[in-house]
């Protein structure tokens, strides 16, 4: 293909620029709206009475910082537990040879077959009779074991020569310590990338927090967003502000990280 | 070399009892490091589906109440299963699911390769362009469906302002049924044009080079060099991004909690939602929400067989 720039790509480059920048720029302009010019017909683009007020508020009325802290508490062990646990997993499936290896394979990604979203019922039961719902470190178990950081673990650990794992051996290396100096220290970058997913996944969570927690002041961003959206009236101005503070975590993670980002997901999504 | 010749080359003929401890301790390492995600998957998935096919068997209550006589479990073989054809609130739910999925699906498939084909050219332009497409894949279902839902917004929404500009009176998107529907299929296709953009530009960029200028110097129509090369070289991309969206169109759920909760009236509650109220809202249903979850949860596992056919002809 050659980029030829004519006429009907700029048109169609432009046509998709507005189609994907509008939409988010819109919501953040209509946060920093005074509550009439959010309602305003016709409406204004960019806010002509610039104002925080519907961020203070929400901060201040609607509990948010409290529910902030909770997804970030939530989703930052709960992503290093999973890494931890893909990790280890991971070396298992890759380095060693034992009894019924291909077996352990095949069920951890089998289990990519069943979503959340068809077994709700019985996993709301489980989650009751281990006495989970109602609690943040059920929010952090619940999804720590994932298939997908699993098998990317695995194939970046396979790609660690042998040999290193060897001599340690000879040298009379507990196994603990070649996992925490050997492996570790050599799979960092893929572990980074691993825990850069987990962290957008486990932000991102609706249905884990919609079924374990019923108590507000244990409510995530998203909780607390779904929770703010009646079926006849929204709080406009307190959702819009919302939000823009949920996405900002993430947008500041993909600023800073766009490019392991876009790659790793897509290799997750289509190499499983 | 591989790991099974070393382990034998390592351990010592074992004479002292560390030894002993050591190749015990060898042995099941592995089983150590794989309990804990075996453990959480067995506890959160694995057992979770069997035991909702199990309850897909009964008549039961979500919760068995010994005061609730109808909440306790009674066997009733395939009644659940037999109940669901009769169902209506099932089958509306079933057939309007299916309906989303071959609406969306084409329309996602069509912007994703629309969106490839014109940012796959390498350049510092497309490449931002490409991070702008791609960014509602870091958010939510539930936030994209806020982000619409306010687009949408009838007397304040920018989407209508857009369409008054043009003089079209403003339309009712979100309190008519089947323009709520046409919001949600917007919706979920802006949400996911980006990632399948990225999975296309892949497989774009894997076509070799030279099958085009071979094209261009025997004068082959633009057209022509997209049918003829383009696209057949593109179909196993094509077949993943197809695949992966029937997987997620059947799933469709938390874009709706946001943009409609599955109004107006019922007119955009899909299968996840129905399944979801059969067991919460409706009293003694579990069984009958666990048998549409299995009838779900069949339809994935077809769809996840072809994936994985798929995926072994491609390698």
């Amino acid at each position: 293909m050659t980029p030829t720039r004519s006429f009907g790509r700029i048109a169609a480059t432009a046509l998709v620029l507005v189609v994907f920048i509008l939409p988010p720029l819109w919501l953040l302009a209509s946060a920093l709206k005074p509550q009439a010019e959010i309602f305003q017909w016709p409406p204004t683009l960019w806010p002509e009475h610039f104002t925080f007020e519907n961020f203070e508020k929400t901060m201040s009325r609607a509990n948010f910082g409290l529910y902030f802290l909770n997804s970030a508490i939530v989703s930052v062990t709960s992503a290093c537990l999973s890494v931890a646990m893909s990790v280890m997993a991971g070396y298992a499936l890759s380095k060693f040879r034992f009894k019924g290896d291909t077996l352990f394979f095949l069920l951890i990604m089998s289990a990519l077959m069943v979503p959340l979203q068809i077994v709700l019922i019985p996993v709301f039961l489980v989650l009751r009779d281990l006495g989970l719902l109602n609690t943040l470190w059920g929010l952090i178990i619940a999804p720590a074991a994932t298939p997908t950081g699993v098998f990317l673990m695995r194939q970046y650990i396979t790609g660690i020569p042998d040999h290193l794992i060897e001599a340690a051996r000879i040298e009379g290396t507990p196994e603990w310590r070649i996992l925490l100096r050997i492996i570790v220290p050599l799979a960092l970058p893929a572990i980074g990338t691993l825990l850069a997913f987990n962290l957008v996944w486990r932000w991102n969570d609706y249905l884990w927090p919609f079924l374990i927690v019923t108590k507000q002041e244990q409510w995530t961003v998203q909780l607390a967003i779904a929770n703010s959206i009646g079926r006849f009236s929204i709080n406009w101005p307190r959702l819009l502000s919302m939000t823009v503070l949920s996405i900002l975590p993430m947008f500041v993670m993909f600023v800073a990280l766009q490019k392991t980002l876009m790659n790793g997901l897509m290799a997750g999504a289509t190499k499983e | 070399m591989s790991m099974g010749d070393l382990k034998q080359q390592t351990k010592p003929a074992g004479t002292g009892i560390g030894d002993v401890v050591r190749a015990v301790g060898r042995t099941s390492w592995p089983y150590l490091l794989l309990l804990p995600t075996v453990a959480l998957l067995f506890a959160f998935t694995l057992y979770p589906l069997a035991q909702g096919l199990w309850m897909s068997l009964f008549r039961r209550g979500l919760v068995v109440v010994p005061q609730i006589p109808e909440s306790t479990p009674v066997f009733v073989g395939l009644d659940n299963y037999l109940q669901l054809i009769g169902d209506k609130d099932f089958t509306v739910a079933l057939i309007r699911t299916v309906v989303f999925v071959i609406i969306a699906v084409p329309i996602q498939l069509a912007a994703a390769l629309g969106l490839a084909l014109l940012l796959a050219p390498q350049s510092r332009f497309n490449a931002i362009i490409r991070t702008i497409v791609f960014f509602p894949s870091m958010i939510s279902g539930l936030i994209i469906g806020v982000i619409w839902a306010w687009l949408f917004a009838r007397n304040s929404g920018l989407v209508n302002y857009a369409l008054s500009l043009i003089n079209i009176p403003a339309v009712p998107w979100l309190e008519q049924d089947q323009m709520a529907q046409i919001a949600v299929v917007v919706a979920w296709v802006w949400g996911s044009a980006g990632f399948n953009m990225m999975i296309l530009i892949a497989g774009l960029t894997a076509i070799p080079k030279d099958l085009y200028e071979a094209a261009a110097i025997d004068g082959t129509s633009r057209w022509r060099t997209f049918t003829r090369i383009t696209l057949p070289l593109l179909e196993p991309s094509i077949v993943v991004v197809v695949v992966l969206g029937v997987i997620g169109a059947f799933q469709v759920y938390e874009i709706i909690v946001s943009l409609t909760t599955g109004g107006p009236g019922r007119a955009t509650v899909f299968l996840i939602q129905n399944i979801y109220e059969t067991a919460f809202k409706k009293p003694n249903q579990a069984g009958v929400a666990a048998a549409q979850s299995g009838v779900l949860f069949v339809i994935l596992m077809l769809l996840t067989i072809v994936q994985l056919r798929v995926a072994r002809r491609r390698s």
